[in-house]
């Protein structure tokens, strides 16, 4: 196996030229997906025999709740790639990932907040996995407090990259903890293992939905790492061409 | 410069600046009293939380009193000479956290007795709440030790450390309180106590990892 | 003391935030070697000290001890060095006796109290760090370049601080130390009068 797409991964140059072709169409396709799953589940998807109309926030409670621990992971393996490889990429990446999964995180309590109201009575209860994302919640906001708090760029990227290596080495420690704590939240709607109990007429909205996340999320931390080179590659050559080029 | 003679060093430090220590015992002395007074005196709630109180006040004193922990030796070069003496910059680490987890936790575990009377923690559950301390806190010390090298070069890192630092904590605070829940209500509870260790000994091979990469970082 | 030691830079470049310290920059020492580097505020002599500790990664360059390369691993160098840095690395609440004491837990008693009057704070020993003047606490810190025996140094601003008397003083035990057969490299705004370096400018 050729290892050079993991090199030319770490040159910010590379990226740049490489992602300025698959931003845009990838983004586009994450928000045309998220207006059609949503518009399906929520207009044209059967009611949910027990919940009514209210089952129908899982287009949105679902997904993001789903990037909350998707986008961390990333981060998770992005500051051990900074930390073994000194790779330039990886900072970038953290910090342009951060803030995104944080809104994730809060998109899925709020969402989580107002379907627990009809559901079970109350905005907010003291349940494993509404802690667990509101721990999560925390962490983000921890690595997006450190990049903020130190000046020099160099100990602020070394300083994020630990954290998120050892956020990733206890997230399934603090989610094992609070499962065991305390648990009334029903079941993972998703599961790769076995199919779900959802009618099929339910589920492929969902996962469009999820789907379509994750390609929003990933343009968007594209054109946020874009952002981030050019803020930092600022005296580089090529960047100025390039821009340059752009007619900017 | 030997790890004996910095092992040595370290224990005088903490002598010198024993009042330091003082405050964060008597920080942890107020948080337990904020709860009779904030909440309700009565035995009937002091009864059932008060292993939770008290394990919440330690974690609380452990990341207030650790936030200075590499401060001074940042300030005067020492954490400087450190990094260039050709010793493992990891054992000199654990060798700090050794020394203060020491100068905390016998004055924490001789405290204790007496709080967990004042908040009428049942009888027989001493132990536990003592085994629990003895065997958490090693985890706190140590993953705070990464939080203190993270803020090492900020002025004001305490708010941030705490931030960064508490959700770590969660794990080892749900288990001892649990451990002590199960033993007030007879169930079993070596199980919890093995899961405490574990967390305190993954806690020793990351913090060793992690904490000189921040320490490194800020000395430039 | 080893005799014959070696350290060569070679094309190093360092960088610091976005301004370049030093491009391009290379230099060989080796056993009797007096280096002064030269360079204005902020141009990089003290991050050059930290590259070759390894606190500073430099963005291209290598060093090497005795043909080894010392910048993926940099104990060989760190156990052949000495360092004084503008931070002097002692503690405030220890003496002048306890801090040696941490550097040098071997060294005997006689000998501390012989460096100790031959840079004027004999007198001192068992008083607390933050009770002296600021010359007399760099002399403490200095009072390392006796007691060691390693044979790399690095002194950053050695000389600030210091009367005339332990400036020469300073400059005969730096230049003894090279007719031992150790490198010296030292930073300062100040000339020297005894000693005869090479002078290397840093410029980027």
């Amino acid at each position: 196996m050729s290892w050079s797409w993991f090199h030319k991964l770490g040159s910010p140059k590379w990226f740049f030229q490489w992602s300025k072709k698959w931003a845009p169409p990838v983004f586009c396709l994450g928000v045309l997906g998220i207006v059609v799953g949503t518009a399906w589940g929520l207009a044209f998807a059967p009611k949910d025999y027990l919940q009514g109309n209210v089952f129908r926030i899982i287009y949105l409670h679902v997904p993001s709740a789903i990037l909350a621990e998707s986008c961390y992971l990333s981060l998770g393996i992005a500051g051990f790639v900074f930390l073994v490889w000194q790779m330039k990429m990886a900072p970038i990446f953290i910090k342009a990932m951060a803030p995104i999964g944080a809104v994730m995180a809060a998109i899925a309590l709020f969402s989580g907040s107002i379907w627990g109201k009809p559901t079970w009575g109350t905005w907010w209860v003291w349940d494993a996995r509404l802690t667990s994302v509101l721990v999560l919640f925390m962490l983000y906001m921890g690595i997006i407090a450190i990049q903020n708090a130190l000046d020099d760029r160099v100990l602020a990227d070394k300083a994020a990259a630990v954290i998120c290596v050892v956020g990733v080495i206890n997230l399934p420690i603090i989610k094992y903890s609070v499962v065991w704590w305390n648990t009334l939240h029903q079941p993972a709607t998703f599961s790769f293992m076995k199919k779900p109990d959802m009618p099929e007429v339910m589920w492929m909205p969902l996962l469009i939905c999820v789907v379509s996340f994750y390609l929003f999320v990933a343009g968007l931390v594209i054109w946020r790492m874009q952002t981030e080179i050019l803020r930092r590659e600022h005296r580089a050559s090529w960047l100025k061409t390039e821009v340059v080029g752009d007619g900017i | 410069m030997t790890y004996f003679s910095y092992f040595k060093a370290e224990c005088l430090v903490l002598f010198r600046r024993k009042q330091n220590l003082v405050n964060a015992l008597l920080f942890f002395a107020l948080v337990i009293v904020l709860f009779p007074l904030g909440v309700d005196p009565s035995k009937a709630f002091l009864a059932p939380a008060a292993g939770g109180i008290i394990w919440c006040a330690a974690a609380l004193a452990t990341v207030i009193s650790l936030e200075s922990m590499f401060k001074e030796d940042y300030a005067d070069g020492s954490l400087e000479q450190l990094l260039v003496s050709g010793l493992s910059i990891s054992w000199l680490v654990l060798l700090k956290v050794l020394v203060h987890w020491l100068g905390m936790i016998i004055p924490l575990l001789l405290l204790t007795p007496i709080f967990s009377e004042m908040l009428f923690l049942p009888d027989g559950v001493l132990g536990v709440l003592m085994t629990t301390l003895l065997l958490g806190t090693p985890g706190l010390f140590l993953i705070g030790s990464i939080g203190a090298s993270l803020t090492v070069s900020l002025r004001q890192g305490a708010l941030l450390m705490l931030l960064l630092i508490l959700p770590f904590y969660f794990p080892i605070i749900i288990f001892s309180t649990s451990a002590i829940q199960a033993v007030a209500s007879g169930l079993p509870y070596s199980g919890l106590l093995a899961i405490i260790g574990a967390i305190s000994l993954l806690a020793l091979v990351m913090s060793p990892l992690m904490t000189p990469i921040c320490l490194k970082a800020s000395v430039r | 003391m080893q005799s014959n030691i070696s350290l060569t830079i070679s094309d190093l470049w360092i960088e610091r935030g976005d301004r370049d310290l030093c491009k391009g920059f290379s230099l060989t020492a080796t056993s009797g070697d007096i280096i002064h580097i030269l360079g204005d505020n902020g141009a990089g002599k003290s991050s050059l000290f930290k590259t070759l500790f390894g606190l500073v990664s430099p963005v291209e360059g290598e060093v090497q001890l005795n043909g080894e390369d010392v910048l993926s691993y940099r104990d060989p160098l760190l156990k052949q060095s000495l360092y004084i840095s503008h931070a002097l690395g002692l503690k405030s609440v220890f003496t002048v006796l306890e801090n040696i004491r941490w550097y040098f837990p071997k060294v005997s008693e006689a000998d501390i109290a012989r460096v100790l009057s031959l840079l004027k704070i004999e007198g001192y020993l068992d008083v607390p760090i933050k009770a002296l003047s600021a010359g007399q606490t760099r002399r403490v810190a200095l009072a390392r370049l006796w007691l060691s025996d390693l044979p790399v140094w690095f002194l950053d601003e050695p000389f600030s601080a210091l009367d005339m008397v332990s400036i020469q003083l300073l400059e005969g035990r730096i230049r003894e130390h090279a007719e031992q057969g150790g490198i010296v490299f030292f930073t300062s705004h100040q000339p020297v009068t005894l000693l005869s370096p090479r002078r290397v400018e840093l410029t980027a």
